[in-house]
């Protein structure tokens, strides 16, 4: 799996892409706890181009959250597929992360 | 017999790729299957496997075979490794009470995702069966 990151007006992107598993999930982890440390409390996690997440993909997913709301922001996710969408629907994490269409819906009145 | 399948592996994190790469495979050889149904089937492996990889003992050495049948109604998939009996209780598996709990879904996963999920101990090792009915 591929993280990039970009900048948008009050938030941070962290782009997610290939398969979200327990060899990606701790790599994710550190990478939202480092975006928190730098500052950056709104955080947006892209999945546009992830393909597969699985439960330790998810945990990365809320302990990043935790971590952003430790700091006074929060976590959205983005662009879910089909599977991602199925997983958390599945686990009832919808309802600690729920789901945005895409990026701009994300921060759109954060 | 059409549309069987099988991988050996070592239980290591690295090898969950051909696990991936294994039901990739097999989309392409039966598009007639649901996408969803090997989309679950995919989740609930990989859970499975993760699980192994993360409490087979000893760890690091442990090995895996992965057997796959396309079948009319089902798909079908039994994981076979040389970790020391397991102590899971599959039934007993329940999402953690805390919402935002880090760990402790996997196996609620795999089971959500499929219409049985057994695991039987055998002489060596666990045996995981796996059975996505298709849609």
């Amino acid at each position: 799996m591929e993280f990039s990151t970009s900048e948008q007006p009050g938030a941070v992107v962290v782009h997610c892409r290939g398969r979200l598993n327990m060899v990606a999930a701790p790599r994710l982890k550190e990478l939202l706890s480092s975006t928190v440390e730098s500052g950056g409390q709104r955080v947006v996690v892209d999945l546009t181009g992830t393909d597969f997440v699985d439960s330790s993909g998810l945990g990365a997913l809320v302990g990043g959250l935790k971590r952003c709301r430790q700091a006074g922001g929060d976590l959205r996710i983005a662009g879910a597929g089909q599977q991602v969408l199925t997983v958390l629907s599945l686990t009832n994490l919808d309802r600690v992360l729920r789901p945005y269409a895409d990026v701009a819906a994300a921060v759109d009145g954060w | 017999m059409a549309g069987d399948y099988s991988l050996d592996g070592l239980a290591v994190p690295a090898s969950l790729e051909e696990l991936h790469e294994l039901l990739e495979r097999v989309g392409t050889e039966h598009p007639q299957v649901a996408a969803e149904d090997l989309m679950m089937l995919e989740t609930a492996l990989v859970e499975v496997a993760a699980n192994v990889i993360d409490h087979g003992r000893p760890a690091g050495s442990v090995l895996w075979t992965v057997r796959l049948a396309v079948r009319d109604d089902r798909l079908e998939c039994l994981l076979s490794d040389t970790a020391q009996p397991a102590d899971v209780d599959l039934g007993a598996a329940s999402l953690p009470e805390d919402p935002e709990s880090e760990h402790g879904r996997g196996l609620v996963l795999a089971r959500a995702a499929l219409d049985r999920l057994e695991h039987v101990r055998v002489a060596g090792g666990n045996v995981w069966r796996l059975v996505r009915l298709r849609r």
